[in-house]
Formats: C-alpha cells, sequence, structure tokens
C-alpha cells in the first residue's frame, strides 16, 4: 500500500473522487444554475475587468465601501428584500469624490435592474447606456448606504455584474464552470467505473464459458466478438443513443456491450490453456463439476488480468462517454466534461476566446485517464513480478 | 490383476494433418494387486500417453486396458469417475500438477475434499502425507504458485496423489527434480506403500531408479515394448538393443571407483 | 590459463534483500582440461559461469577477481568483453538449444556470427561453416535445416558448432545436456571431450547431475550453498569425499547403483 502511495496517481485519484463526492459542498447553488454573466472569466485572470460583486446592505451594516478599480460592471441589479412597505428612505450611492444620490427607494419588493429605461431616467442617466457603466466610470471609492434604518428588516441586495467570477470562470450560460467541472468528475467517475466493471463481468464470464466449454459455444462466442469487433463504435454509439434514449445509465450500458470483447479473449485463452493442465484433468477426472472447477480454480486464475484489464478499461469508458457528449449525444440534463466541451464549442467559446472553458474539462480528461493508467501500471508490476524487476 | 493392457495402440494427428504419430504402438503387460512395475521409457517413447490411457483420458484406436476388472472401453462416465478416484496420477510436469493459487495443504487436500469429505479427517491425512514426504511446516501454508522449487513440488503432487489412498499409483518421472539426498527418501516412500499393498507403475528413464522402484519392468521406445523382465537384468545383461544402448549410456560413479572408468 | 579469486555473486532481490548465490569461490581453469562443476540447484554454480563472459544481469554485485591469462575480466570494459566474447571465450548457455531464432535456418546463424565477430562470407564462411558443424558431429545437410526441424541433441550439437565459430580457447558449458535422452547426452559428452583434445580448448561443464559430471572430466569441482565443497580427480572425490555433503550426496547415487531391488 505504501508504494501506491508514492505515485501522484494515487494522489490525484483520491483528490478527484473526494471532489466527487463532497464537491457538492463547496459551492452554495447547484451547479446548473446561472451564478454570473456568461463567460466571465476567472478571477485570477485579467484583474483590470471587475469581478461580480454582490453587496448587502442590512441593519447591521447599513454602509459600505467599494474601492473600485476596474473598468465599468456590465450590470447592475437592486433588489430590496424587505416586508415592510414604503419606509421613505433610499438606498444611496456616493461616488468617488461626489456628493451621495439617491439610487432607489428603500421600499420593500422593489427591484431595478440597470438596463431598466425607467430606472435610468429616475437617476437621470442616459437611456441607451447601461446604468451601470454610467454610475461606474470612474476609479476610486464608492459608497453605498442606506439613509437611516429604523424600522427597516431585511436587505437591499445590489448586484454588479462584472467579467469575472470564481475559480474557472463561467460558461456560455453563466454557470460556475468550477461546480460544472466537479460535477463532471462525478459522471466520469462512474460512467468509468461501472462501464469497466460491467464489461469486466462479461468478458470474463463469456471468456470462461467460451475457453472452458469449448465446442458450440466456444464458436458462437467467439464469431459474436468478431462481430462486435468489426462494427465501428461511434456510428452504432449514436444510433442506439436516438434510439433508446441518452439517460446516463443507458450509456454505461452501450458501452460496456462493445468493449467487453478484448477482456473476453484474454480469458478465453487463459481457460483454453488451464483446461488442460493436468490438476485439472486430474480434478475433472474425479468427477469435479464444472462449476467447482471454473469458481476454484480457474477464476482465481483470471484475476491478474482482470484487474489490469479493468483499471486500463476505466479510461476507455472515459474517453467514449467524452466522446459522446461532445457530439451532443449524452443526457443534456446531465453534466459531463463532454458536454461541459460540447457547450463551449457549441456556444461560442473559441470566438469569445474563452479558453477556461476549455482547459478545465479537457485536462481533467487526460489527468483522469492517466491517472487509471498509471495505476493500471503499477498493478501490472505488482501481479507480474518479473516486470517489477525490470524497474529495478 | 488390477491392470491388464492388451494390444494398446494408439494414434496422434500431426499437427497441420501432416500424417500420423503412433505413439503406442501393440503394448501388451499386466499388473497384479501389490505389485509394481518399473515403465522405462524417454521422451517420445509413449510412456506419458500409456499412463493416460489407464487413467482413462485417452481413448485407445485399438486394444483395450482393463483396470480393476473393468475394460476402460465400456464405461460411461461415472464407472470412469468411480475407478479413477482407485487409481491416481503424478504428472510428469511438476508445474502443471498443482493449483496455483492453493496453499500446499488445501493442495493435497482438494482430492478428499472432492470426494469423500470431512475437512479435519482430510487435513490430517494431508499433513501426515506432507510429513512422510519431508516438507517443513513452514510450508504448508504457503501458496503453491509463490514458493515451491520444482523438488518440492514434485513432493506435493506425489501427495495430492497419494491422499485418497490409491490401489494403483501411476508416477510420471515423480523424482526427476530432485536433489539426489531427497530421491531416495520418496522411493522409499513409495516403496513403503506399496510393501503396504499399493500397486505403482513407475515411469523413468534412468535404469538405477527403475530396479530400485520395482523388480519387474518393461522397456518402451517409440511406443513399442521392446524388453520386458527384471529390472536388474536390464542393468546387467541387456538383450533389446536400446535396452543396451540405455545402460552403456547411463553415467555411472561405480566404474571410477572400480577403476573401470 | 583462468584463474578465479575470492569471487562472489549477490543478486538483488525484487521484494528487496539479496542473494549471495556465490561466496569467496576460487579456482583455477587450465587448457586442454574438461573441468566439471557439479552441484545441487541453488549451488551457484551457473552463477559462476556466467560471471566469467561477464553474462550476469545488470545490478548483480560481482566481487574479486577472475583472470584470464593475468588480466582481470571483472574490470574490463563492456568493449573489452565484447572483443573477448566468442573469439577467446565461448559460452553455451543453459537451454541454448531452444534460443534458436526460429525463422530462420541453423546455418544462416552460423554464417551471421562468423560475418560479425570473423568478417567472413561467401564461400570461406561456408567452409568453415562446414567445418564447424563436423566438429559437432553434425554433417552438412544441417546448415540448411530451420530449428524446429532439428531434434533436441541435434540441436544442441548446432548451438555447440555456433559456440565453436570463432575458433575459441575456451568453452564454457551450461547444462549441456538437460532435457535430452540419456543415449543422446553420452554422445553430445562423448562430442565435448573429443573437442578439448582435438583443438586443446579449456572447458568448463556445469551440471547437476554428479555421475554425468564426474564420467565427463578430468577434475571435478562440487559447489553447495555458492561455496566450493570438493576438488580434485573424480575418482579420487567419489573413493574419498573430503566434505560432508559430497559425501552424502555420493554415497545416495553408489547406493543406487549397487543396491538391487527392495
Amino acid at each position: 500500500m505504501t508504494v501506491l502511495m508514492r505515485r501522484w496517481s494515487f494522489w490525484c485519484l483520491m483528490i478527484l473522487a473526494s471532489l466527487a463526492v463532497f464537491g457538492g459542498e463547496l459551492f452554495d447553488s447547484p451547479p446548473g444554475h446561472p451564478v454570473a454573466s456568461p463567460f466571465c472569466k476567472p478571477l485570477w485572470l485579467s484583474r483590470d475587468q471587475p469581478p461580480t460583486i454582490e453587496l448587502r446592505l442590512t441593519t447591521e451594516e447599513p454602509e459600505l465601501s467599494l474601492d473600485w478599480r476596474y473598468s465599468p460592471p456590465s450590470g447592475l441589479s437592486i433588489v430590496v428584500e424587505d416586508s415592510t412597505g414604503d419606509t421613505g428612505r433610499f438606498v444611496e450611492i456616493a461616488r468617488p469624490g461626489e456628493t451621495p444620490i439617491h439610487l432607489a427607494p428603500l421600499r420593500g419588493g422593489f427591484r431595478a435592474d440597470g438596463r431598466d429605461i425607467a430606472f435610468k431616467r429616475s437617476l437621470g442617466l442616459p437611456p441607451f447606456k447601461d446604468a451601470s457603466a454610467s454610475l461606474f466610470a470612474a476609479h476610486g471609492e464608492y459608497r453605498l448606504s442606506v439613509t437611516g434604518t429604523e424600522g427597516f428588516e431585511g436587505a437591499v441586495v445590489i448586484r454588479l455584474e462584472g467579467g469575472r467570477w470564481g475559480l474557472l470562470g463561467t460558461d456560455q450560460r453563466g454557470r460556475d464552470v468550477a461546480a460544472l467541472f466537479t460535477a463532471g468528475v462525478r459522471v466520469s467517475l462512474i460512467v468509468g467505473l461501472f462501464a469497466a466493471l460491467l464489461a469486466t463481468f462479461l468478458g470474463t464470464s463469456l471468456g470462461l464459458a467460451a475457453g472452458y466449454i469449448g465446442g458450440w459455444v466456444d464458436s458462437i462466442l467467439m464469431r459474436l466478438v468478431d462481430l462486435l469487433l468489426s462494427i465501428p463504435l461511434l456510428p452504432v454509439l449514436m444510433a442506439l443513443a436516438a434510439l433508446w434514449g441518452k439517460g446516463l445509465w443507458q450509456l454505461v450500458l452501450i458501452l460496456s456491450v462493445f468493449s467487453w470483447m478484448g477482456t473476453a479473449r484474454t480469458v478465453r485463452s487463459l481457460a483454453l490453456s488451464l483446461r488442460d493442465a493436468p490438476y485439472i484433468e486430474g480434478l475433472r477426472g474425479l468427477g469435479a463439476p464444472a462449476g467447482y472447477i471454473l469458481r476454484r480454480h480457474l477464476l482465481p486464475e483470471t484475476f491478474p488480468v482482470l484487474l489490469a484489464t479493468m483499471t486500463l478499461g476505466v479510461p476507455g469508458a472515459i474517453l467514449s462517454e467524452a466522446g459522446l457528449s461532445f457530439l451532443g449525444l449524452s443526457d443534456p440534463r446531465v453534466i459531463s466534461w463532454g458536454r461541459m466541451l460540447h457547450g463551449a464549442h457549441s456556444f461560442g467559446a473559441f470566438t469569445a476566446g474563452a479558453w477556461w472553458l476549455l482547459l478545465p474539462p479537457g485536462l481533467g480528461i487526460s489527468l483522469l485517464c492517466l491517472a487509471f493508467l498509471d495505476v493500471g501500471k503499477f498493478l501490472e508490476e505488482r501481479v507480474d513480478p518479473r516486470l517489477r524487476e525490470a524497474r529495478t | 490383476m488390477i491392470l491388464r493392457v492388451e494390444g494398446l495402440t494408439v494414434d496422434f494427428r500431426r499437427q497441420g494433418g501432416r500424417g500420423v504419430v503412433r505413439a503406442l504402438d501393440g503394448v501388451a503387460f499386466s499388473l497384479a494387486r501389490g505389485e509394481s512395475l518399473s515403465v522405462i521409457g524417454e521422451s517420445g517413447s509413449g510412456k506419458t500417453t500409456l499412463l493416460r490411457c489407464i487413467s482413462a483420458h485417452v481413448a485407445p484406436d485399438a486394444g483395450s486396458v482393463s483396470l480393476f476388472g473393468v475394460d476402460l472401453g465400456g464405461a460411461d462416465r461415472s464407472r470412469l469417475v468411480a475407478l479413477r478416484q482407485r487409481c491416481a496420477l503424478v504428472p510428469q510436469d511438476p508445474y502443471g500438477a498443482l493449483p496455483p493459487s492453493l496453499t500446499v495443504l488445501e493442495a493435497v487436500m482438494e482430492p478428499w475434499l472432492l470426494v469423500r469429505g470431512g475437512r479435519r479427517e482430510g487435513e490430517a491425512r494431508a499433513r501426515s502425507l506432507l510429513e512422510e514426504l519431508g516438507l517443513g511446516e513452514e510450508l504448508l501454508s504457503s501458496k503453491v504458485r509463490l514458493s515451491l522449487s520444482g523438488g518440492q513440488r514434485q513432493r506435493v503432487a506425489v501427495a495430492r496423489a497419494l491422499i485418497l489412498e490409491p490401489e494403483l499409483l501411476l508416477c510420471d518421472e515423480p523424482t526427476s527434480m530432485q536433489d539426489a539426498s531427497t530421491r531416495g527418501e520418496v522411493l522409499e516412500m513409495l516403496c513403503r506403500r506399496q510393501r503396504a499393498g499399493m500397486s505403482m507403475l513407475f515411469v523413468t528413464h534412468d535404469l538405477f531408479l527403475a530396479r530400485r522402484a520395482a523388480a519387474r519392468g518393461i522397456v518402451l521406445h517409440r511406443g513399442l515394448l521392446v524388453e520386458e523382465g527384471a529390472t536388474g537384468g536390464f542393468l546387467e545383461s541387456p538383450r533389446h538393443p536400446y535396452t543396451r544402448a540405455l545402460a552403456s549410456a547411463l553415467p555411472r560413479l561405480s566404474p571410477l571407483i572400480d577403476g573401470s572408468g | 590459463m583462468i584463474e578465479i579469486r575470492n569471487l562472489s555473486v549477490t543478486y538483488a532481490r525484487a521484494a528487496g534483500g539479496e542473494v549471495r548465490a556465490v561466496r569467496g569461490l576460487s579456482l583455477t581453469l587450465n587448457k586442454g582440461e574438461l573441468c566439471a562443476l557439479a552441484g545441487e540447484s541453488g549451488s551457484g554454480k551457473s552463477s559462476a559461469l556466467m560471471a566469467m563472459p561477464g553474462l550476469l544481469p545488470a545490478g548483480t554485485k560481482v566481487e574479486g577477481e577472475i583472470l584470464l591469462d593475468g588480466v582481470d575480466l571483472l574490470a574490463m570494459s563492456e568493449d573489452a568483453l565484447n572483443r573477448l566474447r566468442w573469439r577467446r571465450i565461448a559460452i553455451v548457455p543453459q537451454g541454448a538449444m531452444n534460443s534458436f531464432t526460429p525463422v530462420i535456418t541453423v546455418g544462416r546463424h552460423v554464417e551471421e556470427v562468423l560475418r560479425v565477430h570473423l568478417g567472413l562470407t561467401g564461400r570461406a564462411a561456408r567452409e568453415r561453416m562446414d567445418g564447424l558443424f563436423t566438429s559437432a558431429g553434425l554433417d552438412g545437410t544441417y546448415a540448411g535445416r530451420y530449428p524446429h526441424e532439428l531434434s533436441g541433441g541435434e540441436k544442441q550439437r548446432a548451438a555447440i558448432a555456433l559456440a565453436l565459430a570463432c575458433d575459441p580457447d575456451w568453452l564454457l558449458c551450461d547444462e549441456p545436456t538437460t532435457a535430452l535422452d540419456v543415449v543422446t547426452q553420452k554422445g553430445i559428452i562423448d562430442e565435448l571431450k573429443g573437442l578439448v583434445g582435438s583443438r586443446g580448448l579449456g572447458m568448463l561443464l556445469v551440471s547437476h547431475d554428479l555421475p554425468l559430471a564426474a564420467s565427463a572430466c578430468t577434475r571435478l569441482l562440487i559447489m553447495k550453498d555458492g561455496e566450493l565443497v570438493e576438488e580434485g580427480a573424480p575418482a579420487e572425490i567419489v573413493a574419498r569425499p573430503r566434505s560432508e555433503h559430497s559425501s552424502e550426496l555420493v554415497n545416495a547415487l553408489l547406493r543406487l547403483e549397487r543396491e538391487g531391488a527392495p
């Protein structure tokens, strides 16, 4: 186990698995919900772009100041959350070096958006330019406050839409890319693991049956293998996706059905060679039932093969899923990395120059696959001591 | 007679379909209860095929094998299974003779558990057999795959064959991988059983071992039984040219001392 | 003369730890002499043999000296050793008969060695090849045959012919007769004995079969657990073994040869 812990892939997989399990807790809203304007850059990029800021003025904190050093925000919205009626008070904004002006009435349920012409007119701002652009044109310290707070029990939420959000920015619908990434880990891991597991199970049982029973069972199964191997995967997957629907579990099933063949062949040749081993022949001669021999002797011999093919099958499944999603053939309600790439590709990430939409899922897929491949290599070395000696 | 072989002929089709190889050609001999017989033969002599015919894994193309009074050719599957429980085979290749995933103790116990059942008795029998064969306690719980040398495997294979207390033991070169020191022990153990009533067919290419294992023997060469008689006679006064060649080619230490080497 | 002084060979085990295959081995080999190194499996005899031409696996610790006419082989560079192999020291390794490339004829194997190491091609190569096959007891037709067409004994003779290609001074054979028929074994041993006589070679034969080794050689060495326990004329050792191990061994074998059936 300690040897395993020395490998980078172990830690990588642990981190990604933790993300898959606990990732949801990291974010306030579900990944599918928009949180900011589309194509926001990550926070750590282009510092002159304003981040998306949400300010809350409450009874405890009726005044907030903002050191504005960016270009103007792209949008402005004000929501007054309060159950009382008109208090006759106002929300004020003081621009740098200027006196405060009324921004909005402090009336429960009041909502204003920087694009409302009525709102702009009430502030005396030019009607065809975004209110936020006019208001926040200058750099400096801005102060937002509420004039008096007696009887006010709520909050004023002022939201400035910026061009930056979160760790990885936002996608074409304004959804947090980091949240989507985290949701995508789960899908990739689930699809990868289950598809590989199912394929391994299918391949092992059919391979053992073909190799041990032989005869016409072997012939039929091997012709089936040949048939499935000669069918090009992608067109069939596309057709089946169209016919059966695009759910996640349908995808797992389809991927398994088309990837058990390699394992079956390997297991079959193993079973063939073992079937004629003297000790197996002796057991058969003593009347041991086939089930006993398969379970007690043949199956344990296949474990090294299975372990390795399983860990190497996971990347295959992940890539297949990613590919299908990228082509748009997966369930649109399910967030996966491939789907993210599909969205980025179809909705103009390239033209928007939003590389933060493409790199994380792409790198994520590569990293996950490489990690599994490395673990597979480790397991192969563990199981076959000859490979281990070659390393030292 | 617990074993009677008559006119046994077995042909194998050559790979690629280029004709047939005659592995056994009209071999005939018999074995009485409690008797042992050495089968002297090298690779290609048909010795392995002979053993597999007797254990009913190969069907002859001509001739017959009668085991414990039952003609193997006419017996059905359940009959054959019952017969094989009384006649055990120690294969030539020790690496194919044992299940690699079991421990040594489990490997020896397996035939008992399969046929008789009774775990505790099986384990006791296995332990005593392994001790008799000189395999240390520490080996019993290690996996066959991992820790056994060729010689140790052969001894475990012998134990596995003996656990059902067969009436007839077929051994194919059971001491080939043993060091000279342990070879004698294994032979002695087998001869002890034979004196207690077990019949034995001992296949070897070494005339000295053949003489030690049994008083009577047959010589197989390219599928033919070329000589039959006392095993001591094969060394001292061989009749067939092949036996003669074998006797003279066998390396010996004695001539070095007696001064004739 | 090859002189081995205090040779130690230590292998690294895959699971960690070391295995001392040879400990403090010292012996001398002379030309014109067939020396046999006998021992049970694990005694270190193959490791001792493979240490001489420097053919132990990478990472093996080798200590001591192996002097070929005064020059230490263990201190030589790989290039220098390469020039030595085949031309001065030739090896017939364990399982040589199964190590032929299956897709080229036996003759092609020999031609390649002659071309690479002696620069011989064409007629000169073919003449030499015929000579080699005859020395090994095979007639000329074998050159055109593929390895799978030869029997075990014939393949081993071809391996010996290959080893003799560059007319070496020393021939090291590791278990040259294992897995062969008794009659064929005798043939190979006789052939090897003849080569020592006719070519003045120095030969080291390694075998786990003590009677075979004893009847083949003029000087017998017995190893156990990496150490040399017996050295001398075979008749001397068999009649009066000095170490406990060899006397047990010799007595067990003699008992088998002399005793009748139980």
